[in-house]
């Protein structure tokens, strides 16, 4: 929605006003003033006013966020850390940005409100127009390459599809310049996403296929399927699946899934998992070792099987923390000493590591972190 | 002096420190958004204070304006100082997750570094506190406050020092972590030179700090003011004033009444939790008084509360003090609280008083049984 002038006038001051005052003050300082007046400026923190909010399903919104001027743009396909205030604690997690990367002023996120997720359910019922949070650095690597492929092959389940929507648009910007195909499975009618949108590219590229696949409700059009992924069902849907470069994207018992199917037929396999992978956590509790905090001085003992992260945040002791699945390394701390166990791929270290990533880490022997 | 403490058993003091553990862990449970709400206050205090001071110093040529602006620089100096800079330094407030609210950090409006406050406070004091030879807080190096303190001449000068430390004190904070003391006492020219290698090492950081807290103060805001430098100087000089009068003051009185005890270094040997909690408990003293005497100290006025649970948020010293008055008298534990003049009044007997070489009074509360070592 385009400002009144009067207000363009207002905020055209209020940018000459801090950026006068950004090299002057302390950032704390200059920090406090920005929020108290409610504006994004910071001296160097990236901080995004929500300007728009929508349904998208009947569980996820997008919201629309204008970032401040330390935002450093994005690809599509990447996701970023999001930042968010809950009952007094700042909490971050991961999202995809949906919109395409052709500007870094208007950004945009779909969330998909998780049962028992905090932030999701945040950001889905009580955030609003108007409210400030806050993003890092956007990352990820399920970005297009430079040199198109013929034929893609995007799929997504539940929230999977947010970056894979990004991708699509960027590809739509572009006219559909390769044979694209989005295959997106969800529980219910209700929860699929984009939906209206995809079926308007559907039907204006012909180079663009999208193919619905529902695993609760009961197929009610000709070109739905239903079931979850199988290889009956992808031999149906995709035939020429040798010929495909394959991005998949989901919670990771989808992302297994689709990985034990289509890797060694499709021509590439990239993918991106939403949900922690299933750690072995059935070891048994009675395995309990000292964890030793050496800047906070605490000594605390903590179960074997379980990720560090987990195991600190069960005593109280909340670090930093975001994506909880071993990628965004916002909970890495350094590690003195002591045998670490990586549970994502069960890996151990005995070294000594600048930078543990606490929340896929357990301790294997007594150990100490630097926290 | 305090003679009441009831003399513990073992399994006593066990359960004594279990009981505070588990009012420590139900007020962890609280914490939420009220402590968020309540700090963010805080900071919105401190700026909004800060701003209001040195606005109405620029117009100080005027007196009203002058007095009301130095005033409120100081109390906003005071604020930053005790409710902001020394407990979120203590990590108080870490599990917001809020990188201007972060302990590890945090910088604040004194001459002292974060980082030299963070080791001689937070480790070095908080955990040795009232330890003989370990805890530096016992007289900073500069007075002697207790009759087990080695007399030395230089004591003689205890009231005079007193006055100097607590005009300079932001300045001597910052030195703290020095050790002058190291060097003027050094028993040979060697020791001497030692001494004096360490303290240039040490002092180039400090010193960074302490010039820019000078010319922050007396320099910079001064010029600004350009015609008006000379008021907004002295009113910067006064604020200061304030802020180091007060803030000495109420320091001095959370371990320096007729009651606190000092303990000797063997007392550390094996100390488990529960004899952490009494050493804790006998070292320090509260001030009575209501809430705009917890925000201006910081809830240092509820010292024995900060000292048992040091990074626990401040708010939540005083109806943690209730339970903790509770528990004391359930183990027939002294709990030293007073009014603000009478525990200043004691304060300066003592700094009086040993200024003499007094002798130690063998007191039988002193020889608390020492704690079984701990089954590995």
């Amino acid at each position: 929605m385009p400002f009144p002038p009067a207000k363009n006038t207002i905020n055209q001051t209020a940018d000459l006003l801090a950026n006068a005052l950004r090299p002057a003050l302390p950032s704390e300082v200059f920090d406090f003033w920005a929020r108290e007046l409610g504006s994004t400026h910071s001296k160097e923190r990236v901080f995004a006013k929500i300007v728009a909010k929508r349904a998208e399903s009947s569980r996820a919104v997008t919201l629309e966020l204008q970032p401040n001027r330390h935002f450093q743009g994005f690809e599509s396909g990447q996701h970023v850390n999001v930042t968010v205030e809950i009952d007094g604690r700042r909490m971050t997690r991961s999202y995809s940005l949906t919109g395409i990367a052709r500007s870094k002023r208007l950004l945009s996120l779909c969330v998909q409100k998780v049962a028992g997720g905090r932030v999701s359910t945040h950001l889905f019922s009580e955030s609003s127009v108007g409210d400030l949070i806050e993003l890092d650095t956007a990352f990820g690597a399920m970005t297009l390459p430079a040199e198109l492929p013929s034929h893609l092959l995007f799929l997504a389940a539940g929230s999977g599809i947010t970056p894979l929507m990004s991708l699509t648009r960027e590809l739509a910007a572009r006219g559909m310049p390769v044979q694209t195909t989005l295959l997106y499975w969800a529980r219910h009618r209700s929860d699929l996403c984009f939906l209206s949108e995809l079926k308007a590219l559907a039907a204006r590229h012909r180079n663009f296929t999208l193919r619905i696949a529902l695993t609760g409700d009961a197929v009610t059009q000709v070109d739905e399927l239903r079931g979850r992924p199988c290889t009956e069902l992808l031999a149906h849907a995709i035939p020429d699946l040798s010929h495909q470069t394959v991005f998949a994207c989901g919670h990771s018992g989808f992302v297994d899934e689709i990985e034990a199917i289509c890797k060694p037929l499709a021509r590439s396999f990239m993918s991106e998992a939403f949900t922690p992978p299933n750690f072995n956590s059935s070891g048994t509790s009675a395995d309990m070792v000292n964890v030793m905090l050496a800047k906070s001085n605490r000594l605390l003992q903590v179960p074997t099987h379980m990720p560090l992260l987990a195991a600190l945040e069960a005593q109280g002791i909340h670090s930093p923390s975001g994506c909880r699945m071993g990628i965004c390394n916002t909970c890495a701390c350094p590690k003195r000493h002591g045998v670490s166990r990586n549970l994502k791929h069960g890996g151990e270290n005995a070294e000594p590591e600048s930078n543990l990533r606490i929340c896929v880490s357990s301790a294997q022997t007594d150990l100490t972190l630097d926290l | 002096m305090n003679t009441t403490d009831r003399k513990l058993t073992d399994e006593e003091i066990k359960a004594f420190g279990t009981e505070l553990d588990a009012l420590r862990a139900r007020t962890v449970a609280k914490l939420g958004v009220d402590d968020a709400r309540y700090i963010k206050n805080i900071v919105r205090a401190v700026r909004y204070t800060e701003v209001a001071g040195r606005g109405l110093l620029f117009a100080g040529i005027f007196p009203p304006a002058w007095v009301l602006g130095t005033l409120t620089l100081g109390v906003s100096k005071i604020i930053e100082n005790m409710e902001l800079g020394h407990n979120i330094m203590h990590a108080q407030y870490d599990w917001m997750n809020d990188p201007e609210l972060n302990g590890q950090t945090y910088d604040w409006d004194n001459s002292c570094t974060g980082d030299n406050w963070r080791h001689t406070h937070n480790h070095i004091h908080h955990t040795y506190t009232n330890v003989m030879g370990k805890d530096h807080d016992i007289g900073y190096g500069l007075l002697r406050l207790y009759p087990e303190q080695k007399w030395e001449p230089r004591f003689l000068a205890n009231p005079v020092l007193a006055l100097i430390l607590m005009t300079f004190f932001q300045h001597f904070v910052a030195v703290q972590s020095l050790e002058v003391e190291r060097w003027v006492s050094a028993e040979t020219q060697d020791k001497r030179a030692v001494e004096g290698k360490r303290i240039a090492k040490a002092w180039k950081p400090v010193w960074k700090k302490m010039r820019k807290q000078l010319g922050k103060d007396y320099v910079l805001f001064p010029l600004l003011a350009g015609p008006f430098f000379l008021p907004v100087l002295a009113g910067n000089v006064a604020a200061n004033l304030i802020r180091n009068f007060w803030s000495s003051a109420i320091i001095f009185c959370g371990h320096f009444t007729a009651d606190a005890e000092v303990f000797p270094a063997s007392i550390i040997e094996n100390e488990t939790r529960g004899h952490w909690y009494l050493r804790q408990l006998r070292g320090s003293s509260n001030l009575e008084g209501g809430k705009l005497m917890d925000i201006m100290s910081g809830n240092l006025s509820h010292q024995i509360e900060h000292h048992l649970f040091p990074d626990i948020p401040g708010r939540r010293y005083d109806e943690m003090s209730a339970e903790v008055k509770a528990i004391c008298k359930k183990y027939g534990q002294h709990y030293n609280t007073g009014s603000f003049s009478r525990q200043l009044g004691e304060m300066f007997q003592r700094v009086f008083v040993h200024a003499l070489p007094t002798k130690p009074l063998q007191q039988a509360r002193q020889e608390q049984p020492k704690a079984e070592p701990l089954a590995a």
